[in-house]
């Protein structure tokens, strides 16, 4: 229940941050309508009096002996559906987030890794910060299958209680995260842009609204927290060679008619001619403001004069200017190039939290108030279409000369 | 007709916005406009039920169509005007075209017409107006000649010219009017008929995608089951019975138009560095060009509304209503556009943004269904008899409803109003007593300033009401402060420009400054200033720069 | 096959403006639009309607009472039935608690052979809702669905994966979440259809008419809580050019031979 006290004054600023619409003012107090109040929380934050809060029932249950930060090692696909690929480098990425909260609760890091066969990954995942392996041998896992890892993945848990366990934000993650946390009722957030712990709880940041505001989400009565986290987000940090986790092996029975999902083809995106915006160390991305896809040629032209990678946001990519491949931001690829170039972005959140880790961005919009400006280490107030003509021309002149 | 469902009629928005979106964008427009060429293809497909159907809004749902009440149809003439007045004057001219018969039409020729208008996307043009007869429609001279066979009325025979038609050139079906044996009378001429023939296609100032002929008639010979409502003489009434009507038509469109104009003058205003800032900083432009049109425009749709929600729920006539949200809105729109293109300065000179062509498009609205001359004498003279009937009481019970307003809600500026509405009166009286209204000016003046304040009573309801209509774009402090920007400055010009008036004419009345009361509404001018800071902070956060 | 397509109104996240000042979201006049990702799952099963005859198409969304409008939206474009989960007692719901009240409600509808969800919702991008689903139902799950075709009971998917795509086979009944193809045009209804919309069939169902146990409703029922809502922190110092296109031009090339990028 949303409940505003005798304290308000009436300033009708929750009224105006209401993303719902569901405050109103009746005489000089602020009331809600509790059937369009989602209790996001927005008025508790503006309300400078401290006149509104949400009253929650809750059930203080013990979680001590919940354990551990568990993260989920993902596999690469290949178009050989016998084949157990390497490592994804999203796995590194959050043993070593994984690694931070792990020291500040005092708990051990484990790795969870579904596989036919063990590839040494007590060495590998040990080098990158887990303190042990939890290690799921079955031919059954090979082929990544919702139900079977899912039935396997809440054993698990159930068997060994962790406090946390962190999920990649990929396709797989997106898919199997979801439906543990729905087994097991356990809270469960996405997308996680930055994690950390608070009074012994994992606080989870994440972009909402189309990442036009940022969030901070508990899950307080309920063990494991589960959370997916962004690839491409978190630092990789050094690994220390010759640290060997220890590999605690898990005999799992699957039965093969689990498998109601048969994948019958699987086929990989060979290496393209276009630059692939993951690994770029330069990316030029146009925007909304580029208003057609003829016109966004100009970016994809600057593009291939400087060999950088074309990238684009989510109105770009809607209105078709270009493929969703090159998608830069929250509902796309997250990217940290050396370089970054805007034109035409307004930034929202939702693009801003997919490029903000760049080395340098340069950014160039007509709007003075574009948020990308705020993410731009150089910000240009002009139009697109006038300085990418002069650019691209600048610098073609200038390679030839070399 | 009651309206749709407030869903259904925004679903229907929708629709027609996406479908512009995709097919009718600036560059066609513009294209279309510089070849004064009427674009038949997004014609047809707007009229294909299977698309689109904009025009099933007119036809009941008995005859094929969808029931379209007054506000909705109020509703897709503003988002039409946004997108082109030219194309928006087409599928009005259907509307228009359509309303003798919905009016007036005997239930078998509305089973047969208005089916056939349904299904076959018929494009209708509605040609009333001739060389000599504009507005005033009783100079007539197309005649209707009874065509007599086998002792029997047949039909018949219609020679005359008709001018200015929208949709004259392309239409299927014309509803025309003539002048029949028994009076003026309205026909139903097919395109095909022998004799009848469209004339070239005007080269006009705007709405140049919006075809516009004159028509020859030349003995057409017209079956007796077209002559509408199966009876000779009732052309007028039913021409006249819709103009509460179809006013509030061109009203939604001179919102539209004015609206879409001033939305591009205010995201233009945060890009355009000067000095600086962006000029949405700054008050020498924002209070000039944005504010003040913006609580015009939001007052005009408040009336609109209130005229809208009047004639759904069953009322009828409404013709000084109709004409004072015409006036207003048109007035309003035209003002707002032509500030558009000041706002943006060079760029808004060219075309290659679209605040030129909507200066050119929006003019027409000041002059057609009646010109804003034409709504002054008709506010002034449908207000006129209220006065002398009520013995003034008409507006001082309107003045009182706004005090008792400002008792509720001191943030409409309803006391400002209330000031305004007694100064009217005021201004009225002594015109009655001292015979200025044998002066043609001072009627027309009457017609503006009871215009001005009846719009700015209905804006303080509008925005003192709990809740709001689903067309309020901005949040209750933005609307306040506009309803009462709007009503200060219609105070004042009641105040000076009666008085003005009345002393043009007659030495000093006796206590007519004290009625007038300029000074107490001079002290009301306080926090203007500040209120059109608001506005301009609000209209920046509500249209951002694209 | 029946097809239970879910949808949800969200506010059309690229018209949210946030107010400088405060970092606080400006809602007032900004649009409610079905989900697009929605859309295209309701268009995927609205297709499969069309080619196989005798299929139905069936809507539920929960929200707000003014949800019914992307209900009869859909009920516009060619669903059959329309369902708006409605009460106070939802209010509040994460996702855990939403796919709880969702599987409850299609579980009265009852013999769905299909469930379609958008693959995740605009407004929240959490992609959690269907999987969640399908969960609470014991239903095989297919996500990030780009298309779908059905014989007899078999059922085959195209679904986008990490650098690629499969095509899997399974069996009804089954949910499916459905990506938003780039380029789509998307349907819109004509007016007779709008029209028609409001004279179907169309319910609105609280926590006990879908016999949902209320502890697990609302924000009592859902393990995540917000405990804050901030604007997203500026992290670099800018530095602001207002020139002309010829001088910022060459103002980038400094930049870029500056930081080293070009010789």
């Amino acid at each position: 229940m949303l409940e505003i006290s005798v304290k308000c004054i009436g300033c009708t600023k929750c009224v105006a941050v209401c993303p719902f619409g569901a405050l109103s003012m009746s005489g000089k107090k602020a009331v809600v309508n509790m059937s369009a109040c989602t209790l996001c929380g927005a008025c508790v934050q503006i309300c400078p009096v401290e006149a509104i809060s949400i009253k929650r029932e809750t059930a203080s249950k013990d979680f001590s002996s919940y354990k551990g930060v568990w993260v989920f090692v993902e596999l690469e696909d290949s178009e050989d559906l016998s084949a157990e690929g390497d490592i994804r480098k999203v796995s590194f990425e959050l043993l070593s987030e994984g690694r931070k909260l792990a020291d500040s609760l005092k708990e051990d890091l484990c790795a969870v890794v579904f596989a036919a066969k063990n590839k040494n990954y007590e060495r590998i995942l040990g080098e990158y910060g887990a303190d042990k392996v939890y290690f799921c041998e079955n031919e059954e896992f090979t082929v990544y299958n919702t139900d079977i890892y899912c039935a396997a993945f809440s054993a698990l848990i159930n068997k060994h209680k962790p406090s946390a366990v962190l999920f990649p934000a990929t396709v797989k993650g997106r898919d199997l995260a979801p439906r543990i946390a729905s087994a097991l009722y356990v809270g469960l957030t996405a997308d996680c842009t930055a994690l950390s712990i608070r009074d012994g709880l994992l606080v989870q940041s994440r972009p909402a609204f189309g990442g036009n505001i940022m969030a901070d989400i508990l899950s307080p009565n309920s063990r494991p927290q589960m959370a997916t986290v962004r690839p491409n987000v978190m630092k990789i940090s050094q690994p220390k060679s010759g640290k060997i986790a220890i590999l605690i092996r898990e005999d799992i029975k699957i039965d093969k008619n689990m498998r109601r999902v048969k994948v019958l083809k699987r086929r990989m995106e060979k290496a393209s001619s276009s630059l692939k915006i993951e690994n770029a160390n330069m990316i030029v991305s146009g925007g909304r403001g580029m208003k057609s896809k003829e016109r966004f040629r100009l970016v994809e032209e600057l593009a291939s004069v400087l060999g950088a990678a074309v990238g684009a946001s989510r109105a770009a990519v809607d209105m078709g200017f270009k493929e969703k491949s090159h998608q830069v931001g929250q509902s796309g690829v997250t990217v940290s190039p050396r370089l970054y170039m805007a034109f035409g972005i307004s930034g929202a959140v939702q693009h801003l939290v997919g490029m903000k880790n760049s080395d340098i961005i340069v950014a160039v919009n007509k709007d003075p108030n574009a948020m990308i400006f705020t993410a731009a280490k150089y910000a240009f107030i002009g139009d697109a279409h006038q300085i990418l003509p002069k650019l691209t021309e600048i610098l073609k002149k200038g390679l030839k000369k070399d | 007709m009651p309206s749709l469902d407030a869903i259904s009629r925004n679903l229907m928005l929708d629709s027609l916005k996406a479908y512009a979106k995709k097919k009718i964008t600036y560059d066609y427009i513009r294209e279309k406009d510089a070849a004064n060429e009427c674009p038949l293809e997004v014609l047809k497909e707007m009229y294909d039920t299977d698309k689109l159907g904009v025009h099933l809004l007119m036809i009941p749902a008995e005859y094929g169509g969808v029931s379209g009440g007054t506000y909705d149809i109020y509703r897709i003439c503003e988002q039409l005007a946004r997108i082109d007045l030219g194309i928006a004057t087409s599928v009005f001219a259907t509307f228009l075209g359509t309303d003798p018969l919905n009016v007036g039409g005997t239930e078998e020729q509305k089973e047969k017409w208005l089916k056939k208008i349904a299904k076959e996307k018929l494009m209708v043009a509605y040609a009333a107006t001739e060389p000599d007869a504009g507005s005033d429609l009783v100079n007539l001279k197309t005649r209707a000649e009874h065509v007599i066979k086998n002792g029997k009325l047949a039909g018949y025979s219609i020679t005359g010219a008709k001018q200015w038609i929208s949709n004259g050139g392309i239409a299927d079906l014309y509803t025309v009017l003539a002048m029949a044996p028994g009076g003026p009378s309205w026909f139903l001429v097919e395109k095909n008929y022998e004799g009848f023939s469209p004339n070239h296609h005007e080269d006009k100032h705007g709405i140049r995608l919006s075809n516009t002929s004159g028509l020859s008639l030349d003995n057409v010979f017209v079956p007796v089951e077209n002559l509408i409502g199966a009876q000779e003489g009732k052309g007028l009434l039913q021409a006249q019975a819709v103009f509460g009507y179809t006013r509030l038509m061109v009203a939604a469109f001179g919102l539209g138009a004015g609206w879409e104009a001033l939305e591009n003058a205010i995201r233009y205003s945060q890009q355009r560095i000067q000095a600086g800032g962006p000029l949405s900083d700054k008050q020498g432009y924002t209070h000039k060009f944005l504010v003040s049109h913006a609580a015009n425009l939001e007052a005009a749709r408040s009336y609109i509304e209130y005229v809208a929600n009047r004639l759904d729920s069953g009322e009828h006539g409404l013709q000084t209503e109709g004409a004072i949200a015409k006036y207003w809105a048109t007035e309003s729109g035209n003002k707002a556009a032509e500030d558009a293109i000041q706002a943006l300065g060079g760029y808004g000179y060219t075309r290659d943004f679209p605040v030129e062509k909507i200066k050119r498009d929006i003019k027409i609205t000041c002059i057609y269904e009646g010109t804003s001359e034409v709504m002054e004498m008709t506010i002034y003279r449908g207000r006129w008899q209220e006065h002398l009937k009520t013995r003034g009481e008409f507006y001082s019970a309107m003045a009182k409803e706004m005090e008792s307003l400002h008792a509720l809600n001191p943030n409409v500026g309803a006391d400002a109003c209330a000031l305004s509405l007694k100064a009217l009166g005021t201004v009225l009286e002594e015109c009655r007593i001292n015979k200025l209204t044998r002066h043609q000016y001072v009627t027309f003046k009457l017609g503006s300033l009871i215009a001005a304040s009846e719009i700015a009573w209905s804006f303080c309801k509008t925005a003192a009401a709990d809740k709001y209509s689903e067309t309020v774009k901005f949040d209750k402090k933005t609307y306040e402060t506009m309803a009462r920007v709007n009503a200060k400055n219609t105070a004042l010009r009641t105040a000076m420009e009666g008085s003005a008036l009345v002393l043009s004419a007659v030495d000093d009345p006796a206590g007519f400054a004290e009625k007038i009361n300029l000074k107490e509404i001079e002290k009301k001018q306080k926090g203007l200033l500040a209120d059109m800071d608001f506005i301009a902070s609000s209209l920046k956060s509500s249209f951002k720069a694209r | 096959m029946k097809i239970i397509v879910c949808i949800k109104q969200v506010p059309d996240t690229t018209e949210v403006k946030i107010n400088p000042e405060t970092g606080t979201l400006i809602r007032t006049g900004v649009p409610s639009i079905l989900n697009p990702y929605d859309h295209f799952a309701l268009e995927s099963a609205l297709n499969l309607k069309k080619k196989h005859p005798g299929f139905t198409v069936d809507v539920i969304s929960m929200g707000p009472p003014q949800a019914k409008a992307v209900v009869q939206f859909a009920l516009a474009l060619g669903a059959d039935e329309g369902i708006l989960l409605s009460d106070a007692a939802f209010a509040g719901s994460d996702t855990w608690a939403t796919s709880y009240a969702l599987s409850m409600a299609i579980k009265k509808i009852g013999k769905a052979d299909m469930i379609f969800c958008g693959m995740q919702a605009i407004d929240g991008d959490t992609a959690q809702v269907g999987p969640g689903i399908a969960q609470q139902l014991g239903l095989p799950q297919v996500t990030f669905c780009e298309h779908i075709e059905v014989e007899g009971k078999t059922i085959i998917a195209e679904r986008h994966i990490d650098g690629g795509s499969e095509t899997v086979e399974l069996r009804a009944p089954a949910l499916f979440t459905m990506i938003m193809p780039k380029d789509h045009p998307y349907a819109y209804p004509s007016f007779t259809q709008i029209y028609s919309a409001s004279k179907k069939k169309f319910s609105i169902w609280n926590a006990q008419d879908i016999g949902a146990e209320s502890h697990y409703l609302g924000l009592k029922g859902s393990p995540t809580q917000v405990s804050k809502i901030y604007p997203p922190k500026k992290e670099t110092e800018t530095q602001f050019f207002n020139v002309s296109a010829a001088e910022a031009a060459e103002k980038i090339v400094e930049i870029m031979k500056k930081e080293g990028f070009i010789k």
